[in-house]
């Protein structure tokens, strides 16, 4: 009889085992002590009262919506500006490809602190864009840019748009260009060929680029604090108030549960959205 | 030497876990470590206070690490047995947070050489208060053209859209908010009167800063003309050129005690004592109130002069008849609730 040669596409589980053992000691352990000590009481016994105060608070909930509804507007921006961006880089040939992949990723290398305190020159009350609409003879008091939401996100949308574009560039190199011609041959215009061809088939980096931008819009503590300051309260910084000045552990721990909790719950929704449109556009 | 592929994973896996955990190969001498602020501090420190240290200690090895009290806080009530800090330097909110967690050792104030020259408010048996800060009112001279008095000049309609202030959590906003209230009639105990004046203030208002070190940025960046301000951080932004002055109120310049306290369980008590004491010494105090630094000394034996003396006191006398200082004990009683009360408030 003949020796049975090993299968080569399988591989020992023992392989992934040192990454497992890592994921469980700095990851799903701290994870866990984070979820026991959410359930301290303030009185010291156990149970859900820091999960009641926080979810019983109209004040709390509104810092939850505000932070979620901030990530949503700052992923929106991206895929609005990200994708036209990313679509020109995929068909462009080599040159123009090349400068858009080195101007999304040179930001990438500048640290985050660095790109904010730009933006903080760029928005103030002497900033750039005042200084421009001043010069352009635009009478009236300096716009209000810095510490205020509308700055917020362009500066949020701008820190993390690499995070939008890669992805969508990769899933869009994937098309194989004659499915554009083959579209056009048989009738349909530009429109509907990005309709019915492009957007379909690059949805993975579409949503794949959307979570991304989303989870690090929703936790960029530091634009948030430099560019929103301290009037606007989102989670990160609530939560390190409560953590670090007020040292209320148990209730941190709960609202960083109930964020984390509310954060899978949106990009599961995100996930969802795209099977759906998916399922539409195959028809 | 073979080097056979087990020895080589073997010496790379030692290697690899002695980058990651460093404290394993130094469990038991490490050098001293110091959590200073940020900024000014950790630079007047490393050039006055760590070599008067080492002189005195015969080149002792120390470590400077900066970073907030609430941080210093926070690492070593979440490692007490084996805390990663020696001496820890706080603001008296934070200081009494410590003492109340029972994280720092009694100052061994029968062995202090320095201890009976402090001025009494400096007198901390916790740890002594090893610096003054001082909190005013800051301003951009180009801009403000009368000379700023009083905290009321804040509410002057001509610096509508203006002002600058930071939210409660640090030292220098409860502070702030704590002199507003005792101004209409308030307290330490009962902070309403600030909140109403507060109100009065939003259309004045440009920017609640995150911290400090943000509302000091926002001076360079002309958002705001005119805030309360800490004595040494304006001292930093006019070395750099930045247009910005420092005035004592008339009702009087907020001190707050930069208390310097031994960590409870720390392997270094004698050292870190040893650092402590260098740090209330005349020496020290006398370089330290020099420029550039132009910290307030608390040594009573120091003679106050330069910058110091012309802008906020001229002696001891002169200082505790001019400064404020505020009961935080009351304040820590209800700090908590004031932040999540400045939440929920103050929105522009």
């Amino acid at each position: 009889m003949r020796r049975r040669l090993p299968d080569v596409t399988v591989y020992d589980l023992r392989l992934a085992s040192p990454l497992a053992l890592f994921f469980a000691a700095f990851f799903a352990a701290p994870l866990a002590a984070l979820l026991g000590l959410s359930l301290k009481g303030p009185d010291g016994t156990l149970g859900l009262a820091q999960y009641a105060a926080f979810l019983g608070d109209p004040f709390s909930l509104g810092v939850l919506g505000a932070t979620l509804w901030l990530g949503l507007k700052v992923t929106l921006v991206c895929l609005i500006l990200g994708y036209p961006l990313a679509l020109v880089a995929t068909r462009a040939g080599g040159r123009v490809r090349g400068l858009v992949i080195l101007a999304v990723l040179t930001p990438l290398l500048t640290s985050v602190v660095i790109r904010t305190f730009a933006w903080i020159v760029i928005l103030g009350r002497q900033g750039v864009v005042n200084g421009a609409l001043a010069s352009l003879g635009v009478s009236g008091p300096p716009l209000r840019l810095l510490y205020a939401e509308g700055g917020l996100v362009a500066a949020l949308a701008q820190v993390q748009m690499p995070l939008m574009v890669l992805p969508l560039m990769t899933a869009l190199a994937r098309i194989d260009p004659s499915l554009w011609d083959a579209s056009e041959a048989l009738g349909a215009g530009r429109w509907r060929t990005f309709r019915r061809v492009t957007l379909p088939l690059s949805l993975p980096g579409l949503i794949a680029g959307s979570v991304l931008t989303f989870a690090a819009a929703i936790s960029g503590f530091i634009t948030q604090s430099l560019i929103g300051g301290g009037q606007m309260l989102f989670m990160p910084g609530y939560i390190y108030q409560q953590a670090i000045a007020l040292q209320n552990w148990p209730f941190a721990a709960a609202m960083s549960v109930i964020f984390l909790v509310a954060v899978l719950a949106v990009i599961v929704a995100f996930n969802a959205l795209g099977r759906l449109a998916r399922g539409y556009a195959q028809t | 030497m073979i080097l056979d592929r087990r020895r080589l994973l073997t010496t790379a896996l030692s290697l690899g876990a002695m980058e990651l955990f460093p404290g394993l190969s130094l469990a038991q001498a490490r050098p001293l470590v110091f959590a200073t602020f940020t900024g000014s501090w950790e630079e007047a420190h490393k050039a006055v206070l760590v070599p008067a240290f080492r002189k005195e200690t015969g080149n002792a090895p120390i470590v400077l690490d900066p970073m907030l009290s609430v941080d210093q806080i926070a690492k070593v009530s979440a490692a007490r047995a084996n805390p990663p800090i020696d001496v820890m330097l706080h603001d008296p909110g934070p200081a009494l947070t410590a003492q109340a967690q029972d994280l720092v050792e009694p100052y061994p104030v029968e062995r202090s050489a320095s201890f009976k020259d402090l001025i009494p408010d400096a007198q901390e048996a916790t740890g002594p208060a090893a610096f003054f800060q001082v909190v005013g009112l800051t301003y951009n001279p180009d801009t403000v053209r009368t000379k700023p008095t009083s905290w009321a000049d804040l509410w002057r309609p001509e610096y509508k859209g203006r002002v600058g202030i930071t939210n409660m959590n640090s030292t220098l906003g409860t502070g702030f908010m704590v002199e507003i209230a005792k101004m209409h009639g308030g307290s330490e105990a009962n902070i309403d009167p600030a909140f109403k004046a507060m109100e009065a203030l939003k259309p004045n208002l440009s920017a609640v800063a995150a911290n400090p070190g943000a509302l000091a940025t926002l001076f360079q960046q002309g958002q705001v003309d005119i805030s309360p301000g800490n004595f040494n951080a304006i001292q930093i932004l006019k070395a750099k050129g930045v247009p910005v002055e420092f005035v004592a109120p008339k009702e009087g310049a907020i001190a707050f005690k930069t208390a310097i306290q031994i960590v409870r369980n720390s392997p270094n008590r004698d050292l870190a004592f040893k650092l402590i004491e260098a740090a209330i010494s005349e020496p020290v105090q006398t370089r330290l109130m020099q420029a550039p630094y132009l910290i307030v000394p608390t040594n009573a034996k120091v003679t106050m002069s330069g910058e110091i003396a012309q802008v906020l006191a001229r002696d001891t006398d002169d200082l505790r008849r001019k400064f404020v200082f505020q009961d935080w004990k009351a304040i820590n009683a209800q700090r908590a609730a004031w932040m999540e009360r400045f939440n929920r408030e103050i929105k522009l």
